[in-house]
């Protein structure tokens, strides 16, 4: 079966320190991968690696089949992407700004695809109001329509529910399950919050100074290190930083 | 003919009127922008022009001088907007963060700076307007008189403007945004060594090999030789071609090396 995304061997060296060093990670079709780490482990410089955004000073990936960075733009045209921390365009409406994404991938009727990519996610209402004008639940819930108006087969999320108040960051991941069961799209996640990646996992790589330390289910990396759960791992290998 | 209409336009194309038309919307909804292309234009005019006139005056010379004065800084509107144009489209990227959602997207590099000219030329046909009419408005001087030399000097000074704002651009990607201030500032640099308004021979000796070797000089050499009704310069503009080409083949190479760079470096997560 072809393989989504398939990182084998991984560095990255900034200076003195060597922020990624040796990660391979792959994911299969429909498989939700949660990637997890303490602050500074390197999961968004492998993230950025992953999507062709920085280049490895060694390694290789491709995305269905497609080898970065020859192949960046075959690549992309399967991939979401949506982080927590990036904002919107505030002088751009919601449907301006869906637009220009909407452009860049396909030729379908832009105002259906927004519409269809706003209704999926229930925020059909904020189509004209300006970027600036929305709340951060809004925001990422707009900038998670924008990674899936495409439907793209991998949806990549770095910390998308962060500083977001439990009922929105419950409604972005009953969203993305959602549109993971409909689509049948495979997902890469980074995430904090270890009872969500619980809920939305199928498999975690944990990663710990640079390095994976553990990549398996939630309850098989828990019981590898003997603890209850992903939040005493998580705990466990910060401790050990 | 239908089938013809209903042929989805090609990825590339519809990704790069995808890039113009955001920044098309952009500008409409930051309506002091739109500055650029119609009060400094007007303010341009209207402060080279009565020093012209008033030095005209003062020296008893014909209206020539006025002429070249005109012509020059209607045309160096030509240079300004196409590298404001790039460079500020980029910029903007930057501005709102958006580098990295682009950069996650089956855009080009290439595209994407096509995008950002194809806005920037409308851009330049405003402001070129605004100023071909501020002058014909406020001093009688009209563009026709450059005649038909004005279409391979404006193709020349587009390059050039394009080459500077690529260059910007490149610096940038390197330095980040502190380099911004540069979008204005070279070109605010170019100028006063290109010969706009007066001949290169009027400038300090020790600078006039600088000047030589820009295509904007030879560009206006062959302004002043087309409104003085010597025809059209083709050796100058053979020279300013020859040049800008080799500018836009050095800035193109440069912003290949910094976007490179950009990306070896991890440059991007200072927009994150």
């Amino acid at each position: 079966m072809e393989s989504v995304l398939e990182a084998v061997g991984l560095v990255k060296q900034y200076r003195r320190v060597r922020a990624v060093d040796g990660v391979s990670l792959s994911v299969g079709p429909g498989e939700r991968v949660a990637l997890l780490g303490p602050n500074g482990a390197g999961k968004t410089t492998t993230l950025l690696m992953l999507l062709g955004v920085l280049t490895p000073d060694a390694g290789t990936v491709s995305i269905f089949g497609h080898r970065l960075p020859k192949q960046r733009q075959r690549a992309m045209e399967d991939v979401g992407f949506v982080a927590g921390y990036l904002p919107l365009a505030e002088r751009l409406k919601v449907r301006e700004f869906l637009g220009l994404y909407a452009r860049l991938y396909s030729d379908a009727d832009v105002n259906d695809t927004i519409e269809r990519g706003l209704a999926r996610f229930g925020v059909a209402h904020l189509a004209d109001a300006m970027g600036g004008e929305l709340s951060s639940g809004q925001k990422t819930l707009v900038g998670i329509v924008k990674a899936t108006l495409h439907e793209p087969r991998l949806l990549v999320l770095d910390e998308p529910t962060a500083s977001l108040d439990p009922d929105v960051a419950y409604r972005v991941r009953t969203g993305l399950l959602s549109y993971a069961d409909a689509t049948g799209a495979a997902m890469l996640i980074t995430s904090h919050n270890m009872a969500e990646v619980q809920q939305l996992a199928h498999r975690v790589v944990f990663v710990q100074a640079g390095r994976i330390a553990a990549d398996d289910t939630p309850e098989a990396v828990a019981a590898l290190f003997g603890r209850d759960d992903l939040e005493g791992v998580f705990l466990h290998l910060a401790e050990e930083l | 003919m239908t089938a013809l209409v209903n042929r989805p336009m090609p990825g590339a194309l519809r990704r790069i009127r995808a890039i113009a038309w955001r920044h098309a919307i952009v500008l409409r909804r930051s309506p002091h922008r739109l500055f650029d292309v119609t009060l400094w234009p007007m303010v341009d005019i209207l402060l080279f022009g009565t020093l012209a006139v008033y030095a005209t005056r003062l020296s008893g010379s014909g209206n020539e001088v006025v002429a070249y004065v005109l012509g020059g800084t209607v045309l160096w509107h030509v240079v300004y907007q196409s590298s404001i144009g790039v460079s500020t489209g980029f910029l903007e990227e930057t501005w709102t963060r958006n580098l990295i959602n682009l950069m996650v997207t089956p855009i080009s590099e290439l595209e994407y700076m096509a995008g950002v000219a194809v806005f920037g030329a409308l851009k330049i046909l405003a402001g070129v307007s605004v100023t071909a009419l501020g002058a014909f408005v406020a001093y009688s001087f009209s563009v026709g008189s450059i005649g038909w030399a004005i279409i391979p000097i404006s193709a020349i000074l587009l390059t050039v403007g394009w080459a500077v704002g690529l260059f910007v651009v490149g610096l940038v990607l390197r330095f980040g945004s502190g380099a911004e201030a540069l979008a204005w500032g070279l070109l605010m640099s170019v100028m006063p060594l290109s010969g706009v308004f007066t001949p290169v021979a009027n400038l300090p000796g020790a600078i006039q090999p600088i000047a030589h070797a820009l295509p904007t000089t030879h560009a206006f050499i062959a302004l002043r030789a087309a409104i003085s009704g010597a025809g059209i310069a083709w050796g100058e503009l053979g020279i300013a071609a020859a040049l800008a080409a080799g500018l836009l083949v050095l800035s193109g190479w440069f912003v290949v090396a910094m976007l490179r760079l950009f990306r070896k470096r991890g440059y991007v997560t200072r927009y994150s």
